[in-house]
């Protein structure tokens, strides 16, 4: 008798489980499909690069990819470039970044302001426009610094070659230097002074103590940028492509790339992909253990110090050299070069140095007419805003879902939203051209805003996890005993007060979306342009001017959505 | 009727019991949950509005199920039509005070002229009817305070339940607002479960007391009557200061008893007797040493007398903390003017002790004593 009341009880606990949890089930079913939205290209990838047959068929699992990846002769060389690549411009952007960040922070270098706008430069630039300003400064043969060398220095054959190593470090290392610059600066500005004050006392110069002192306190904060950079670079589509394999340089990501677009084997091109994502974990894993160690690293504290500029003397000069010449060259000239180039009938050296007398607009006309720079340019507009909308709302259903109803598998949903990261972007989109080859939905639109939405969805449940939980519970609670069911809670509590950082992270989005090449390059087709990738097939082909007209028109976009985001929103963008 | 029913309420958490076997039927007025902090009070507020299941029992609201495990019955809370004020106010900082105080009337669909009526009617009566369009960030703690009670008595509901509401103001606005609440609480005429640890707060506003510790009711009682006859020593120490000794009781005389106390060396007190007083009985005795009086001289006095040794006199302005050793056990004795310093021999000074018999509780029946109480 006993027994079967508590197994009646046992019973109806499961019940009322489920009659609470009904409130709040279609949060959590929303965030199952969207984990499932993520999981699916990723599993795709791995199970894909174990069988060689053709798509669509299945005939059992083999090793034979692998084998042909690790007998590849050129699977050395190849893993020497991409880690040489990586490195080489991580270490570059890093240091770069970093004297910067301290020369702003903590110098009286005149002219400091210049590099005060740094979190911009890369908004407004966007990786494919670098490459192509820099493919113009530097091509061996048409480049513009080597026919001025020849022309006017009377130097005989080109000194720079845009195809090569040190030019591909050369132009990702400079696309380095913000994260480098934005990671080290709150470090230098919430620097305890009385460190410095000691090393002041006890006879030491400013310089002095800025070597011995000062920067070796940075070094955590250092090691996590040049970190985060080498997985940037590991990632990187458009140097390595456009740079690179026009003179036979390959890393992982352009071999993947080739895989798809020239022998079109996705079998090989999943099995490259898997070891560039094994690499990926790993630098992953080690850059969470450094981050842990830079917290233990407990001389900066979060004590909001003023921090006041030294007097470096006469080295304010040399600092002073450094902030002009970044911003000359990191900055201004790419900037020039691609409008003064969008501007020109068409372009060689000759019809560059003519510049302003045959200034013309009729490289806008031509892709302005052109059909799928058109249907590109309303595609990236459309479908970025659409998906930055969508990923920043499910974002924050499933922070909701996580840490606001009670609902389990927490910790799976926080595992999904942050898998991707460790996926290059090439390699999610090659995932998903699988999933929907043979399927209706393959070559449409669907495709690539579900790639995009993949993308991009880590970086919007992040942002969203980290706000809900400085919510306060409370705030919820009130609404729920107040007569507020889970969609009152949702749209009436949580989103309004999550507002500025929604915004924030919807132009974010929305800016990375719609000059996005390495998701949309495999999942973009004829018909269904995508407006980047359109100016990346351009450039492939030589059409270099209407490539430069196409960048200035996406900068003007930019430009446009920035300001908005900035004096609309009060957002504060930064990378 | 009773407003309020919890019947076998069990409630754990990974390693603790917040709640075990609570049970209490609550008929109206205003009823505080008074523990120390982890007792339990705020759990089983949190499973009365339903923001908590527990893990066993039921909880009726005017006598309809709300949450009956056994039976599979689970209201949620936007159904309970019961009002929360949180400890931390909770009031939606993206809302002005209206808004805040409108949101769950909007949600019952009334009609806007019906909803500007009673968000002004309440306004008034928190007397914040001027404030209507600040948003909370631009009130003072004991305004947001008043807008949350607003927020919840506008929805007219059967039972208000108070979350330590006043813990986040300062002493002196804490004082008059407990008072300023109860007479709130009384005018719109609903019942309330009041949870604190403070227990002139308890006293204050309420009509009945409910000791809670470790997740169990030790008394549930008048205000007054836990003062007077604490149910136990826990009940004892935390309601006042009071000193508990272990005694032993000798002997009834009508309505009075004498209990010898081994820690006072052997001092027999007189005292009123308690309810179920055998002789020969093992008790505990509860001192309330605020209604102790100090005298250096020994006063022909039939009363209760104690010699003691003063120790130190802590001056703390309006009142002073003698710090007294009797017999074994020291005892603080507090009083409104300092004892003055007569009484010394070989550098040690003697102090008469005078406690009335209504100062003095005994507790039949000890529970074994924990080390938690011995805290005390």
């Amino acid at each position: 008798m006993a027994k079967d009341i508590a197994a009646e009880a046992a019973v109806n606990w499961r019940w009322v489980k489920l009659i609470y949890k009904q409130g709040t089930l279609i949060p959590l079913f929303a965030s199952i499909i969207a984990g499932s939205l993520i999981i699916a290209p990723v599993l795709i990838v791995l199970s894909r690069s174990l069988t060689t047959a053709r798509l669509g068929t299945f005939v059992g699992l083999t090793g034979e990819n692998y084998v042909r990846v690790f007998t590849d002769p050129k699977l050395l060389p190849m893993l020497w470039n991409s880690l040489i690549y990586a490195a080489g411009s991580a270490t570059i952007g890093t240091v770069l970044g970093g004297l910067l960040a301290w020369i702003l922070a903590r110098t009286n270098t005149p002219g400091k302001a210049l590099v005060e706008l740094m979190p911009l430069y890369p908004i407004l630039m966007p990786p494919i426009m670098k490459n192509i300003a820099w493919i113009l400064l530097l091509a061996p043969k048409a480049g513009i610094l080597n026919n001025l060398l020849i022309e006017y220095f009377g130097v005989q054959g080109p000194v720079f070659n845009a195809f090569s190593m040190a030019a591909m470090i050369w132009v990702f290392g400079l696309a380095c230097v913000p994260l480098g610059y934005l990671f080290l600066l709150p470090v230098f500005l919430s620097f305890d002074p009385s460190l410095e004050e000691s090393a002041y006392i006890a006879g030491s110069k400013p310089i002095h103590t800025a070597l011995r002192i000062t920067f070796p306190l940075a070094i955590p904060a250092f090691l996590s940028a040049l970190v985060l950079n080498f997985l940037r670079g590991l990632r990187s589509f458009e140097t390595p492509v456009l740079q690179g394999s026009p003179a036979g340089i390959q890393v992982f990501v352009s071999r993947v790339y080739d895989a798809m677009s020239v022998d079109y084997n996705p079998g090989l091109g999943t099995a490259y992909s898997t070891v560039l994502v094994a690499l990926s974990i790993l630098v992953l894993l080690f850059y969470t253990r450094i981050t842990r160690f830079s917290e233990r690293y407990a001389t900066i504290t979060g004590k909001g110090y003023r921090v006041k500029a030294i007097d470096i003397g006469k080295w304010k000069y040399v600092t002073f050299l450094v902030v002009f010449s970044y911003f000359l060259v990191g900055i201004v000239i790419p900037f020039l070069v691609l409008i003064v180039v969008s501007l020109i009938p068409y372009y060689d050296f000759e019809t560059f140095m003519k510049f302003p007398a045959n200034m013309v607009l009729t490289n806008f006309y031509r892709v302005m007419r052109h059909p799928s720079f058109v249907t590109g340019l309303y595609n990236s507009l459309t479908l970025s805003v659409t998906i930055a909308v969508i990923t920043v709302l499910m974002g924050i259903v499933m922070a909701f879902t996580m840490y606001r109803t009670r609902t389990y598998g927490t910790k799976i949903f926080e595992f999904i939203g942050t898998l991707p990261l460790a996926f290059p972007p090439l390699v999610l989109s090659l995932g998903l051209v699988i999933v929907f080859l043979g399927t209706p939905l393959y070559n449409t639109l669907w495709a690539l805003g579900l790639g995009l939405f993949v993308a991009y969805f880590p970086y919007a449940l992040r942002n969203a996890s980290g706000s809900i939980v400085n919510i306060h519970r409370e705030l919820d609670e009130a609404a729920w005993v107040h007569g507020a069911r889970w969609r009152h809670v949702f749209f009436k509590i949580t989103l309004p007060i999550l507002k500025p950082s929604v915004a924030g992270a919807f132009f974010y989005i929305f800016i990375e979306a719609i000059r996005n090449i390495d998701v949309a390059v495999l999942l973009s087709a004829p018909g269904h342009e995508y407006g980047p990738v359109t100016l990346f097939e351009y450039f492939r082909v030589g059409q270099w001017a209407e490539a430069a007209a196409g960048g200035v028109i996406y900068l003007l976009i930019l430009i446009v959505a920035v300001s908005v985001a900035k004096f609309v929103f009060q957002v504060k963008l930064s990378l | 009727m009773a407003i309020l029913r919890v019947e076998g309420l069990v409630k754990s958490y990974k390693d603790s019991r917040a709640l075990d076997d609570v049970s209490f039927e609550f008929d109206s007025g205003i009823l505080s949950v008074l523990g120390p902090s982890g007792c339990g009070k705020t759990t089983l507020l949190r499973c009365i509005a339903g923001l908590e299941i527990p893990d066993e029992g039921s909880i009726h609201i005017a006598d309809k199920a709300q949450t009956s495990i056994s039976k599979g019955i689970f209201v949620p809370p936007y159904s309970r039509a019961i009002g929360f004020v949180f400890q931390n106010y909770a009031l939606w900082p993206h809302m002005t005070v209206h808004h805040n105080v409108a949101f769950g009337l909007k949600l019952q669909k009334l009609a806007a002229d019906e909803i500007r009526r009673r968000v002004q009617s309440t306004l008034e009566l928190v007397g914040l009817r001027d404030y209507e369009g600040r948003y909370p960030s631009q009130l003072s703690g004991g305004q947001q305070q008043r807008v949350a009670l607003a927020r919840s008595i506008v929805m007219e509901p059967r039972l208000i339940l108070l979350d330590e509401p006043l813990s986040n103001l300062d002493a002196k606005l804490r004082e008059e607002m407990r008072v300023e609440l109860r007479k709130l609480i009384k005018q719109v005429g609903i019942s309330a479960v009041y949870v604190t640890h403070d227990q002139e707060e308890a006293f204050v506003i309420s009509d009945t007391v409910v000791v809670m510790d470790r997740g169990k009711i030790l008394q549930y009682a008048p205000p007054d009557e836990i003062y007077n006859n604490p149910a136990n020593q826990f009940v004892a120490s935390f309601i006042g200061r009071a000193a508990v000794v272990d005694g032993t009781l000798l002997r009834v005389e009508g309505e009075d008893c004498f209990v010898q106390v081994r820690e006072f060396n052997n001092a027999t007190l007189m005292c009123q007797k308690p309810k179920n007083a055998i002789s020969g009985q093992d008790c505990k005795v509860v001192i309330r040493t605020a209604e102790v009086k100090l005298d250096s001289g020994r006063l022909n006095d039939k009363g209760n007398v104690l010699e003691g040794l003063m120790l130190s006199r802590e001056y703390r302005g309006g009142l002073t903390d003698h710090r007294i050793l009797v017999g074994s056990k020291e005892i603080v004795v507090t009083s409104h003017k300092l004892c003055p310093m007569i009484h010394i021999e070989d550098g040690r000074e003697r102090i008469y002790l005078y406690i009335e018999k209504s100062a003095i509780s005994v507790i039949a029946e000890p529970r074994p004593s924990t080390p938690r109480l011995a805290e005390f």
